[in-house]
């Protein structure tokens, strides 16, 4: 299926929970066919954002549109273009999980026939076909999160929202999905990620947004906000003068120059596109270089940088609401992957 | 695809009504254990107890044996609890494990919605009451006399707009619980005293003028009255008018359903 407008146009939308503001004036616009993150740290209103697209919050205020579709006044056009993953297992325990994928494509108007072949289609294609007649309840965490991808494709929806889709689950399982999901934006799905696997937005997005306090703090691709970091130079010099002469003067993307011994340490914005003249300076000044390494800042340090509270009373307008509290803890949670819990906490 | 979904399909029953409807009925009718068996044993308890051992010494009551007198009430009474408890257990079920969410977050209309719930499980209690008549049937007819049926429309229409008020009241009672007591509650304080006092055990004949008045009060007297016309023929208020209260009722309540799922009542935040 083909739309016109763009995947979200979201404008100034709000959500307040008596005395608490999860949303603040968020505006944000997802192109059509993009793979779109959002980030935030616990409470910054990501579950809440979602949830408000598929129709289980209301908002207080603003306007959000799912193709152009608003989403109380078009509420069933909207909720036909959306496939949501949620964080929480809110699956149907009464029924096989084979039945409760035919049930959710009944509700979207897919006739009981089609409605099978998809199931088996969906299953197949998220790895627990063998599964089939088993309830929700007797799968593994990691099958619980292949399923909850399953539902959400069932419907085969212009826009896929995947919240924490990997939250709680294996390594080799999370690049089995990062594979799935990559695979099905280039077949022109619109996807709509929220994690707080920052490694994840990396890879997989195109663009991310980062939502703290119910408020965008920033909307750009994941190397822009690189660039809005400094990176540092490090040059191993062979036989160091007693004295250096003065290196990149007047370049206003150097911050600081620092040396150590043998070691020269540049901390400069862009820091790719300063090494050259550096290399070029030193080697004017006959300064023979041994070895020289730029280290990029981390989209993670980005992040961090941008949702640091000072005052962790900041974190008064977190809400239970947003769900990210309450999520599977089942299974292991691979301690090397690199996730970011600005509250110091563990989810 | 069964013949069922066929012939909705060539009817022209909009494929997520009756997706819905179709998962509200599988559930309980595939739970046979808690669907069927409990009114069945009760309903023999109440037949052996209140007809056969009590019934003898109270003799006829309006001219019927009390047995035959009490059927038309325990058809109601386990045709509305069911109807009752399916509504509120679905509704509340969902929201309290989350998976109402499938479909909140589907297409379907709000109006779509509420009368799946409210179809399925007035369906339940007309299973249920069906079954209580069948029971009685042959116990009465073994023991005492054929069981009449009168005005079977009367019957017919009596027992499908009782099963859809209380559907409806069940639907409101799903989404008002913020726990299961509150169900458990709703069920033993409300609906059972309403049963008992509804001129299920006994006439308004036998009660004080100023009782009888304030019987009249209860929506349950018409219920029983009603379906006790479908049975027997005889009835201690205008069946016609019952029925059109009942029908009022229902609407009402049905209405009050649509409403309270638009504007998300204990479904969305």
């Amino acid at each position: 299926m083909s739309q016109s407008s763009p995947a979200l146009t979201i404008e100034n939308l709000r959500k307040e929970y008596d005395d608490v503001t999860a949303l603040d004036g968020v505006s944000l616009t997802v192109p059509e066919g993009s793979f779109f993150g959002l980030l935030g740290p616990n409470g910054a209103g990501k579950t809440t954002f979602i949830n408000i697209l598929v129709g289980l919050v209301r908002k207080s205020g603003g306007t959000a549109r799912v193709f152009g579709h608003d989403v109380e006044a078009d509420y069933q056009q909207t909720r036909n273009a959306i496939g949501l993953a949620p964080q929480e297992f809110n699956v149907d325990r009464f029924f096989p999980i084979r039945e409760v994928l035919e049930h959710k494509a009944g509700y979207h108007g897919i006739p009981a026939e089609e409605a099978t072949a998809r199931a088996d289609e969906v299953l197949k294609q998220v790895g627990i076909y063998d599964k089939r007649d088993t309830r929700f309840d007797w799968l593994s965490g990691g099958m619980k999160r292949r399923f909850l991808l399953a539902r959400a494709l069932i419907t085969d929806p212009d826009l896929l929202i995947l919240d924490e889709p990997t939250a709680g689950v294996d390594v080799q399982l999370r690049r089995d999905l990062w594979e799935l999901v990559t695979d099905l934006n280039d077949q022109g799905k619109t996807i709509l990620l929220t994690t707080h696997y920052i490694e994840e937005a990396e890879r997989l997005c195109d663009e991310v947004a980062i939502l703290d306090s119910g408020q965008v703090r920033a909307v750009a691709t994941p190397d822009e906000l690189k660039n809005r970091g400094t990176d540092q130079i490090v040059v191993e010099l062979r036989e160091p003068p007693t004295t250096l002469p003065a290196l990149l003067a007047g370049d206003d993307r150097v911050e600081a120059i620092d040396r150590d011994g043998h070691q020269l340490t540049v901390t400069a914005r862009n820091g790719g596109l300063v090494a050259p003249q550096l290399v070029r300076e030193l080697d004017g000044e006959g300064i023979e270089i041994v070895d020289l390494e730029i280290t990029r800042t981390s989209l993670e340090e980005i992040f961090v940088e941008m949702t640091r509270h000072d005052d962790t009373a900041d974190n008064a307008g977190d809400d239970d609401s947003d769900g990210e509290n309450g999520g599977d803890n089942d299974t292991d949670e691979p301690l090397a992957e690199q996730q970011v819990a600005p509250d110091g906490g563990q989810r | 695809m069964s013949v069922v979904d066929r012939a909705a399909a060539a009817a022209g029953v909009p494929t997520g009504f009756y997706t819905l409807v179709k998962r509200e009925i599988l559930r309980y009718v595939r739970r046979p254990k808690n669907t069927f068996i409990p009114p069945f044993i009760t309903n023999v308890l109440y037949f052996s107890v209140f007809g056969v051992v009590l019934g003898d010494r109270v003799g006829e009551i309006t001219g019927v044996p009390y047995i035959l007198f009490i059927l038309p009430g325990l058809v109601v009474l386990g045709a509305v609890s069911n109807a009752f408890e399916n509504a509120s257990f679905s509704i509340f079920h969902g929201r309290w494990n989350e998976y109402i969410d499938e479909t909140l977050t589907s297409p379907l209309s709000y109006t779509q919605m509420v009368w799946a719930y409210l179809l399925s499980s007035a369906l339940r209690g007309v299973l249920v009451g069906t079954l209580i008549g069948v029971l009685g049937f042959f116990i009465i007819g073994g023991l005492y006399q054929p069981v009449p049926v009168e005005q079977p429309l009367y019957l017919v229409a009596f027992l499908l707009v009782i099963t859809m008020l209380f559907s409806s009241l069940g639907i409101v009672g799903g989404l008002l619980a913020e726990d299961f007591d509150d169900l458990t509650m709703m069920n033993q304080f409300l609906l059972r005293p309403l049963v008992f006092f509804g001129a299920v055990f006994y006439s308004l004949e036998d009660l004080t003028p100023l009782l009888r008045d304030f019987s009249l009060l209860n929506p349950m007297v018409y219920m029983v009255n009603g379906v006790r016309y479908g049975f027997l023929g005889i009835s201690e208020v205008d069946p016609q008018l019952s029925l059109a209260l009942l029908i009022g009722g229902t609407a009402i309540v049905a209405a009050l359903n649509v409403w309270l799922f638009k504007r998300g009542y204990g479904l969305t935040d």
